[in-house]
């Protein structure tokens, strides 16, 4: 029998989940291995249990946290996709202010009907198995860690800094460009597709193993960013980053 | 000397990456992690070995993983090894069974210098999973047991349920050419032998120190107990040689992981002589 | 070095010529501008776009003999096929090369014929004609500290070497095979002396000799630990090396699940993963470790055997660091701290 994958969002933009419409071709390749059995963007069929859950999204509500637990007891493995499910994404930016304030901003007189919580990343209310990094997540990294999963295997997750394939590609460094980059200290595995377009690096993937803070802020700072700047620059994609 | 190349050299291999394929022909659980195979090389590929070696062993879409050959040589093209579950690809490996194929690249490694052995008493000193690859030293012995002086196998493991080839250690028990002693450390109630790490059987064996040749194979961690106990006892360096365990991976001394300063563990080792390997200060640290 | 065959001159307005004619012999390979202030070796298509006077190009030649990403055999997931990619010789003239990028890739010849001769670089190889070009030595180079001909204007291993003048180039031919390449290219013969070497200004102090010297003592020296706490373990400074040709390998699965490729690509013995060994223990886990390992393997570890540093003074580590470290830096510290502590 086919694995059984179904595909959810949570508080996001959906681009990640946009994204794998756009892949036609691979899809239909794919459909060869696995039964789709629940997509809110693409389809309405239901099921109770899912081999793979493919989770978008950070929590952020209290109905979020129920959501997520039940998927979670339903599925056998978790895959967090993007940057908002793996790391909280831009959406943590509101934990550095007061819950209330955020809601008075937000929703005004309505506020009593949005209960809201941080945004948190899928791991810190539930075990994930894999991640697919990125705001939004690539297509070739996606399908190498499905074709992983599906021969059975631990997908490879990369450790290295986006340095490393941006150096492969042979781009000129962003630095000698005169802009600041978060590359150095990014995890890699989109192939550096911002800098290759001319792009830097905004850290969307989240950081590497073992991050030295310190020697990145030195970096920014030699290049212009004052301490305050660099740390906000680092926290766009990392709020919820203990390293930070 | 710097090589500067001129023109392909005659002996070049084809694709130094590419796997030769092993059919399995024999397969048995040995512990609950740890299942031993016996593969055939198909009669094209001339496949001979030492003691000690190792080979790249490939499962096409999972990896490749270096695994050490356990056996004595015998019959061209036929080796053993004995393979721990510790990941995917070792778990997918243990659920192959005879007749099916495997990749296989090697041998790789220098193996144990029999020439240094010969003549000379052995100290076989082995911890855990390290009985692997010294397995075939002893074997090699046994093929060879006139050749040399006495053999004493240590051997010692976690629990009983960690032993590896329980039958064969039963043989070593009552084999005439064999001095044998095991040790476990956190025995199970049906226990009823020696307690306690490997370096509690050394004080009590009796060794010819100017003769005897001692070889140790087991987690690094073992490594400096064993050393300091064998050298307390009065054995010298020159008469210790160690098998090194690293993240060998391309096998041919290119990919750069195995290296430990200046020496490629899959070219200059697994089998380190110890002096040579005191001069190497990220060995065993 | 003996001159065998006469040296000519070449004008400015020439060049884009004689590429056009060397291209009808064979493809021509020759740096380009990439970006803002960068250049990058190519396959020339339009003579006009060849840029001789360069400082470094972002990565060496090594590319073409080691790519960054290649596949060492395609296989069915059963086992039951597994077919070699092809692998065909450059064939091509590479111009434009500075001495210190030659260097590099004869001691990457050394490091794939040695012990187990690797067919993928070897048959890459063959077939590589180099014609060389002086340089100004910018703030980072420094092939003179390690090379035994490190000048700008070596031109030892070239077939055809253009030394740059004011108003054009003269032109050395160095091997039969250079002559051959200007066969209906004819030049005027120049009459003088080649000119002077351009001098450096990042130097080692005491140059390879010391640093020989002092990689015998190096090893518990504290310098280690004060550069490492400014490096951010990019894996940067491996990337762009022209002598590092260490690599990883893992298989990719196509998408059918039934065939695929085992890949390598570079790796870099600054990233953290690359002492991982079995269990996950990360052998080189603190930075300091991790450049020392890399520059023991740059001026020690291969030199104790061959004689030959394997660092070609490049400057692409450094002038290239996000963090703003400087090779030479590194090791002149090290050379001052040993200097300290012997008292001299």
């Amino acid at each position: 029998m086919k694995p059984k994958v179904a595909v959810f969002d949570f508080t996001g933009c959906e681009g990640c989940e946009l994204n794998k419409l756009n892949f036609e071709d691979e899809l239909l390749a794919l459909l060869e291995h696995i039964d789709i059995v629940e997509w809110r963007e693409a389809m309405d069929d239901k099921s109770d249990h899912y081999t793979i859950a493919i989770v978008e999204g950070s929590i952020s509500t209290p109905d979020c946290v129920e959501r997520i637990h039940d998927i979670r007891n339903r599925s056998e493995i978790l895959i967090a996709l993007g940057a908002c499910a793996v790391q909280g994404g831009m959406n943590a930016m509101k934990n550095q202010y007061p819950l209330e304030q955020v809601r008075e901003e937000v929703y005004g007189c309505h506020k009593d009907l949005f209960p809201t919580l941080p945004a948190l990343p899928l791991s810190r209310y539930v075990r994930v198995d894999y991640e697919v990094r990125g705001c939004p997540m690539t297509k070739n990294e996606f399908l190498k860690i499905l074709t992983s999963i599906l021969m059975g295997k631990k997908p490879i997750k990369p450790t290295h800094a986006v340095c490393v394939e941006c150096k492969l590609n042979e781009n000129e460094c962003v630095y000698d460009k005169g802009m600041v980059c978060l590359g150095p200290i990014t995890r890699g595995g989109c192939d550096s597709l911002c800098t290759n377009f001319g792009q830097y690096c905004t850290g969307c993937r989240g950081l590497v193993d073992e991050p030295d803070v310190e020697a990145m802020l030195a970096i920014l700072n030699r290049h212009g960013l004052s301490i305050v700047e660099a740390k906000k620059r680092l926290e766009l994609f990392n709020y919820e980053n203990q390293a930070l | 000397m710097m090589q500067i190349f001129k023109s392909i050299p005659e002996n070049m291999e084809a694709n130094l990456y590419l796997p030769s394929m092993g059919t399995i022909t024999q397969t048995h659980n040995l512990t609950k992690k740890e299942k031993w195979f016996e593969i055939q090389m198909p009669e094209t590929h001339s496949f001979s070995y030492n003691p000690g070696q190792f080979v790249e062993v490939s499962l096409f879409g999972v990896g490749e993983a270096p695994i050490s050959i356990t056996s004595a040589m015998k019959n061209p093209g036929l080796f053993e090894m004995t393979i721990r579950d510790v990941g995917v690809l070792t778990e997918k490996i243990h659920a192959l069974n005879s007749g099916d194929l495997i990749g296989i690249r090697g041998p790789f490694g220098n193996g144990f210098d029999l020439k240094k052995f010969k003549g000379k008493d052995v100290l076989i000193v082995a911890g855990g999973i390290g009985l692997v690859p010294i397995r075939s030293l002893i074997h090699t012995i046994l093929n060879d047991r006139k050749s040399y002086g006495r053999l004493i196998i240590l051997y010692g493991t976690k629990s009983s349920q960690d032993l590896l080839y329980k039958s064969e250690l039963d043989q070593w028990e009552t084999h005439p050419g064999i001095e044998f002693q095991m040790t476990v450390d956190q025995p199970s109630p049906d226990w009823h032998g020696i307690v306690g790490v490997i370096t509690t059987l050394i004080p009590s064996v009796t060794l010819d120190l100017e003769n005897t040749v001692a070889a140790i194979v087991g987690p690094p961690v073992m490594y400096k107990f064993v050393l300091l106990s064998l050298l307390t006892k009065g054995l010298s360096d020159e008469n210790i040689y160690l098998s090194l365990e690293r993240r060998m991976k391309c096998g041919v001394g290119k990919c750069g992981h195995c290296q430990i300063n200046h020496s490629l563990v899959c070219q200059d080792g697994p089998v380190y002589h110890y002096p040579e390997l005191k001069k190497l200060q990220e060995a065993l640290k | 070095m003996k001159q065998i065959f006469p040296l000519t001159f070449m004008t400015h307005n020439d060049i884009p010529h004689w590429i056009s004619h060397l291209q009808k012999i064979e493809n021509v390979i020759a740096p380009h501008k990439n970006g803002i202030n960068s250049f990058s070796f190519g396959k020339v298509s339009d003579p006009k776009c060849v840029i001789l006077n360069y400082d470094r190009t972002l990565s060496s030649i090594k590319k073409y003999f080691l790519p960054p990403k290649e596949t060492l055999f395609s296989f069915s997931t059963d086992g039951k096929e597994t077919t070699s990619s092809k692998v065909e010789p450059i064939n091509a003239i590479f111009l434009g090369v500075h001495n210190y990028d030659l260097e590099a890739v004869f001691r990457l010849d050394h490091n794939f014929l040695s012990g187990h001769a690797e067919s993928q670089y070897l048959t890459r190889r063959q077939g590589a004609l180099f014609i060389g070009v002086s340089y100004t030595p910018d703030e980072w180079h420094f092939s003179n500290s390690v090379l035994k001909d490190g000048e700008p204007n070596h031109s030892g291993g070239f077939d055809l070497f253009l030394h740059e003048i004011e108003d054009g180039y003269l032109l050395e031919t160095l091997t039969e095979s250079g002559q051959n390449l200007m066969k209906g290219f004819p030049l005027p013969e120049f009459d003088g002396d080649i000119p002077k070497q351009q001098s450096f200004n990042a130097h080692i102090d005491g140059g390879f000799e010391k640093v020989t010297d002092v990689f015998s003592r190096a090893w518990d020296s504290p310098v280690w630990e004060s550069y490492a706490e400014k490096c951010v373990g990019c894996g940067t400074c491996n990337l762009v090396c022209p002598t590092c040709f260490c690599f990883n390998v893992e298989d990719e699965v196509d998408l059918d699940l039934k065939t695929g490729n085992r890949i390598r690509t570079q790796d870099g013995c600054m990233l953290r993963s690359f002492s991982e060994v079995a269990g996950g223990e990360i052998f080189r886990n603190q930075k300091a470790a991790r450049m020392r390992h890399r520059l023991y393997r740059k001026f020690k570890y291969i030199s104790q055997e061959t004689g030959e540093s394997w660092c070609v003074g490049c400057g692409r580590c450094s002038a290239y660091c996000t963090a703003g470290i400087s090779i030479v830096d590194i090791v002149n510290d090290l050379i001052h701290d040993s200097n300290r502590e012997i008292g001299a």
